[in-house]
């Protein structure tokens, strides 16, 4: 586990060079580069044959010179070379197809992996939508960009063969030809750069004609309860008419500079009919000649061309690997290149399914001193985005972490604790930094006695496990949403169910657990996410159970059978021999009474600091903090009476 | 209407335009056709020693229509483009008026991306398509007709030869296509499957580390990733295939094209000039054949996308005006009073969902203008649904609906929705300035109205620290507001929207003090000669009600003026009130 720097100036300091990164990714492959390598050069080499060949041809059917072989020869051979050309193109293809895309699994696998081990402490630089676009173009970028490399050599040693060849039957037609070459890599420098600003406009628009169109759908009931349909559709066509003239200035260049590199081509030819009259006529230059210039020059005068796209290609490459190591970091770059295998072939095989035993077992936990600042550029950043593309709802302000400071208590096994405290008041945080979810910046946690070094990796199932206030659903069948990977034949799924008071729920469902759900899916209640979620983590059965404002969608009735079959479990150590629920120590956030009534122990925390703990009777009378929480949860209650 | 209408229906106000197209097109092609010929008259002139003077002169021809080509062929690119963004930008935007005036329980089953690839992905593979028509299809099938009527000329065997071979290479081609187009299905699902999968876990990954799935959530990647690997080196490989293919008939067209020029020489049947002249056409051939190939594959795609949006546009929302009606005859005056609070009124209403989900039987209330009704019930009891019908988000089964005494499926859906406000618990943003987020993007509302809104709810303080005042971009997600001022927000609109009755679904949950502080401020606001409907599961959100409505299992199993249901102990609601307080004691 890699330490997190909190230092923003120490974030930047991870990047690495572009030929560095490349040298890595072509290590990773190393047999399907070379071997496309080959294929690539010898298949462009292979293109100044065909044009000798022509001019024989010609030049023997027009006896302007004899030819070793016979014309039908000649042109069985041409056959063959133009064959042997597409097997090589044909390899050449594959292999490089196998390189993107191994290349490209491992850099997903990595980036992923470099997510999932991400804290809120430094949340993602870009929305979930902006990653995923760098997961499919960036990551395509950079694994494509290698194979380039054989092209040009290819392309520039055939080029170079060919001019001298050229040169040699006629140099000063080649020079006329080949010169003027050099305005047209100018102009297609100066116009790549309005192609590039062109193209990332119409990327921006076309970003605000989606981003706009998926918020409209999202927020469907909202428009058409305001009567808002017409207006907001006119809002969608002026979004979209600057992605039309963004779009026609993107075509325009790349047309343009189309236009530019066959103007080459056609220059080429008119070049040589003006000079090469007299030659026509006294025989100094050959049709076969002419034929063997117009055959070149399809291939030679794209080089300069093709040579500044490279360069240009090397720039949106250094930004691309720039783009996914902002997503990597504080993470060093070299987890991004980290060699790990993808399966191209052979079975992947199911992590281990981590177990209980003696030496996870929970005596006593213990906080000392927990401390937490986040620092300062957070609010700025994104959070979780919502999960409807676009549309979205309020978050709660204690998604942002409150800081706290000098967090001191223990919990005793099987104990059922209540943390609560007003809005704001580090209820949350604290939970997050006791399970390692956000880095501590002082104090301990004991765990039996002993100082946990990471909490980060030590905190999970089978020692804890934890439901945030908003849990997510995604789109898979119910059954895997809570089973996430763990056999259905070696835990208790159906004890599960009944812990969270989710059977009614799954009976009432078409098709049950099997019942699609998520995004995609069957959309479930506020309530019914949160029971999906304790589920998720009773199926688990963890030592520590670390719950988030769990009940805080719940209707009173359910939320109290909740409660009640979280301590029924836990008294019933004896009668439960299935050792799924057994003995569970509850760490619960929660202003609710349902949940406050049952705690053994209540922690009040007011500005981040622990204000008074101990149980509910003498609580209310010593702690004016609990007091007025009590007398606003009441009052929430007996409002009516009023 | 067919895809072709449709077409034509979006293409006919850029008329001129496409006849511009047209015309550019056409010459770029003669252009094309004609320098050919030029070089076989250059060669044959120079071999036979013809005067330096022409040579010199069907050079400098042909350089003039090189250039000119190419700067037509811009021309007509420009041009095509600048038609197909118009006509399809107006497809687009008629697209999307038409989804959102769908039901809800259409857009229950097509989630916005779903929608946003209709509307906006498929009308692109639309656009590009029609774009490149004029230029590819028509402009490649003419230069191939160009090019055999040419060689046709010089000598019919020739020009059946290879009319041949065009006609046996695009057979090919399509066969070849046809065993690709499934291979590329199948990758872009796998590539969905993939990005799917990535999109929905990539912002929670401090859920999966809290319960140590992280491996497992890898596992399912590779697994992925295999299948993404497997498809698409096999959809690249039927690429190369195809591409191979056609080179290989370019190949075999250049054989053929160069031993008939050859044989044809050597016979004395035509010049060396004719003879290279052939060979330059036959390898003229190749790109455009190519092109065809790839535009009929374009062809099935865009087809298949016309074919989906014409699916779309045949969907009926079921919920209409009911009758046809000169708009321009009646205004919401006519229908609805324009000011003062409504009355409602439920008579027998009962309304299911298609998926059978909360469900009403038989609902029936009254509620008097300027009084406050509080819905009471647990989740999934009906609460929502209720307020949906108010909206004609649906139309009940049976039973009838009034606002101000009038059937409201007699009334324009417009005007309705104009007499009603609601707050929901989920505050929609849009990725605009606070105006456009407020105004819903009426241009009509002016800032000064906006300002008197603000300064009624009591919020000119909160605006005032807003940083660009009325201009403050937000962002979709909503991020820097907390929920209170979400809400506050959503106030705001309603008081701009000056409606008769306001439906408050679940507003006050989980806020802190000072926010709640400020909305209850604001709701008494809004609430002032408004008739109101608060929808709450917990029984403080109800304290300002006058009348209490408990639904259970989509039932109305109690209806009264507060005051005298609470201290009724044989009622429902009295009931509730005891186990609030019993909780509340213990």
């Amino acid at each position: 586990m890699t330490t997190i720097p909190t230092n923003p100036s120490e974030l930047h300091n991870h990047s690495i060079k572009t030929w560095v990164f490349n040298w890595h990714i072509i290590r990773y492959q190393p047999y399907s580069y070379t071997i496309h390598s080959i294929f690539t050069i010898l298949g462009f080499c292979l293109q100044v044959v065909p044009g000798l060949i022509v001019k024989s041809i010609f030049d023997s059917a027009s006896g302007q010179a004899a030819s070793a072989l016979s014309l039908w020869a000649l042109i069985t051979l041409y056959g063959l070379v133009e064959l042997v050309r597409l097997g090589l193109s044909l390899g050449s293809e594959w292999y490089g197809w196998t390189f993107r895309l191994v290349v490209g699994g491992l850099l997903r696998r990595n980036l992923f992996a470099s997510i999932l081990r991400r804290s809120a402490h430094t949340p993602l630089p870009v929305s979930s939508g902006e990653a995923i676009n760098r997961f499919r173009t960036d990551v395509g970028e950079v694994a494509d960009f290698p194979l380039w490399l054989p092209d040009q050599v290819g392309k520039i040693l055939a080029a170079l063969v060919a001019v001298v060849i050229m040169a040699r039957i006629n140099l000063s037609i080649t020079m006329i030809i080949f010169l003027p070459l050099f305005t047209i890599v100018i102009i297609t420098r100066l116009t790549w750069g309005r192609i590039l600003y062109y193209s990332r406009l119409s990327g921006q628009t076309t970003d605000a004609v989606t981003g706009f169109l998926g918020e409209m759908l999202g927020a469907v009931q909202a428009v058409k309860i305001a009567d808002a349909e017409k207006e907001v559709v006119a809002h969608f066509l002026a979004l979209s008419e600057q992605r039309r003239l963004a779009q026609l200035h993107f075509s325009f260049f790349r047309g343009l500079l189309d236009a530019v590199n066959s103007s080459a081509v056609t220059f080429g030819i008119g070049v040589m009919l003006l000079l090469a009259g007299k030659g026509i006529s006294d025989g100094t230059f050959t049709v076969g000649d002419f034929a063997l210039f117009v055959s070149y020059l399809w291939f030679t005068t794209q080089v300069p061309s093709e040579l500044g796209t490279f360069m240009g290609d090397y720039k949106i490459q250094e930004v691309s690997i720039e783009r996914l190591l902002e997503m990597v970091r504080p993470e060093p770059s070299h987890r991004l290149l980290e060699r790990h295998p993808v399966y191209q072939h052979g079975p992947i095989h199911l992590p281990p399914i981590p177990t209980r035993n003696n030496e996870n077992h929970l005596e006593r936990l213990e906080v000392r001193s927990l401390t937490y600042t986040h620092p300062e550029f957070f609010r700025s950043t994104t959070d979780h985005p919502s999960s409807t593309p676009g549309a979205s709802q309020a978050r709660d302000d204690s998604n942002f972490p409150v800081g706290i400071t000098d967090i001191s208590f223990i919990v005793p096994r099987g104990e059922f604790v209540v943390i609560t405290g007003r809005v704001g008041s580090g209820k949350s945080t604290l939970l997050r930094v006791l399970i390692g979810l956000l880095p501590n910046s002082g104090g301990e946690i004991l765990w039996n006695g002993e100082v946990v070094r990471d909490p980060a990796s030590f905190f999970r199932p089978p020692r804890c496990a934890y439901t945030s206030q908003v849990p997510r659903l995604f789109s898979d069948p119910l059954r895997e949403n809570i089973l996430m990977g763990l056999p259905e034949d070696q835990i208790d799924l159906p004890g599960a169910l009944y812990q969270a008071v989710l059977w009614q729920d799954v009976e009432q469902l078409d098709r049950g657990l099997d019942t699609m759900v998520g995004p995609k899916g069957v959309r479930l209640s506020g309530g019914q996410i949160q029971r999906v979620a304790a589920a998720r983590m009773f199926v688990r059965a963890a030592e520590l159970l670390v719950f988030d404002d769990i009940s805080s969608a719940l209707d009173i009735e359910t939320e109290n059978t909740f409660w009640d079959r979280l301590i029924g479990a836990r008294s019933n150590i004896n009668l439960d021999k299935t050792a799924t629920f057994q003995s569970p120590t509850v760490i619960a956030v929660s202003h609710r009474l349902a949940a406050l009534r049952r705690a053994d122990r209540i922690i009040v925390m007011k500005n981040g600091r622990i204000e008074a703990e101990g149980q509910l009777g003498d609580l209310l009378q010593t702690s004016q903090e609990m007091q007025r929480l009590w007398k606003g949860e009441i009052d929430r209650s007996n409002n009516h009476r009023s | 209407m067919s895809s072709g209408s449709l077409l034509l229906h979006y293409l006919r106000p850029q008329a001129p335009r496409v006849g511009l197209l047209a015309l550019l097109v056409l010459s770029s092609i003669a252009m094309q056709l004609i320098n050919p010929q030029i070089i076989r008259y250059y060669l044959d002139t120079a071999q036979s020693g013809g005067a330096e003077r022409s040579l010199l002169l069907a050079a400098a021809l042909f350089i003039a229509f090189a250039l000119a080509q190419q700067v037509l062929s811009v021309a007509a690119l420009y041009i095509s483009q600048e038609v197909s963004w118009s006509a399809t930008n107006r497809l687009r935007a008629d697209l999307a008026l038409y989804c959102l005036r769908l039901d809800l329980s259409f857009h229950k089953r097509h989630t916005p991306g779903e929608l946003i690839e209709r509307i906006d992905g498929d009308v692109t593979g639309l656009a590009n398509f029609f774009s490149e028509f004029a230029i590819r299809i028509l402009g490649n099938v003419l230069i191939v007709i160009g090019i055999l009527f040419f060689l046709f000329r010089e000598n019919t065997i020739l020009g059946l030869g290879l009319a041949a071979y065009c006609l046996a290479t695009l057979i090919a081609l399509a066969v070849f296509q046809r065993l690709a187009v499934p291979r590329w299905a199948a990758a872009r699902q796998a590539s969905a499957n993939q990005y799917g999968f990535l999109e929905e876990r990539i912002s929670v990954s401090e859920e999966f580390r809290a319960i140590g799935v992280e491996a497992y959530m890898i596992y399912r990647l590779l697994r992925l990733m295999r299948i993404y690997l497997e498809k698409y080196r096999l959809a690249f490989l039927m690429g190369t295939l195809t591409t191979n293919l056609t080179n290989l008939f370019y190949v075999i067209g250049y054989t053929i094209g160069l031993s008939l020029g050859i044989i044809l020489y050597l016979r004395g049947q035509v010049t060396i000039g004719t003879a290279y002249l052939i060979v330059f056409y036959v390898g003229m051939l190749a790109g455009p054949l190519q092109s065809i190939r790839e535009q009929a594959q374009d062809f099935q795609q865009a087809a298949a996308s016309a074919s989906r949006i014409q699916e779309l546009l045949q969907t009926q929302p079921a919920v209409q005006d009911l009758r046809v009606l000169p708009t321009n005859n009646r205004s919401a005056s006519d229908f609805f009073p324009s000011e003062g609070p409504s009355s409602v009124e439920f008579q027998g209403v009962s309304f299911r969902y298609e998926n059978g989900e909360n469900t009403l039987y038989d609902v029936s209330f009254h509620l008097k203008p300027g009084r406050v009704l509080g819905i009471l019930g647990r989740t999934g009891s009906g609460k929502s649904t209720l307020a949906r019908l108010l909206f004609r988000l649906y139309d009940p089964n049976s039973g009838v609906i009034c606002l101000d005494g009038q059937d409201i499926r007699l009334s324009l859906i417009s005007d309705l929705r104009q007499r009603e406000g609601m707050v929901t618990q989920d505050v929609q943003l849009f990725h605009a300035s606070l105006r456009n987020n407020l105004t819903f993007f009426n241009r009509r509302i002016s800032d000064d109205q906006l300002l008197q809104a603000f300064n009624e709810l009591r919020l000119s303080d909160w605006l005032g620290r807003m940083p660009h005042g009325l201009d403050t971009p937000l962002a979709a997600e909503g991020q820097g507001f907390s929920a209170g001022e979400l809400q506050l927000l959503a106030f705001t609109r309603i008081f701009l929207k000056n409606p008769g009755l306001v439906i408050l679904d679940e507003a006050s949950s989980r806020l802190d003090l000072v926010t709640e502080a400020l909305l209850e401020q604001a709701i008494q606001r809004l609430f002032l000669n408004r008739t109101g409907v608060i929808i709450a599961h917990k029984l403080q959100t109800v304290q300002r009600a006058d009348d209490i409505l408990i639904l259970e299992k989509g039932r109305v199993v109690e209806f009264g003026p507060r005051l005298s249901l609470a201290i009724d102990p044989s009622t429902h609601f009295y009931k509730l009130l005891q186990t609030g307080l019993e909780e509340a004691l213990s």
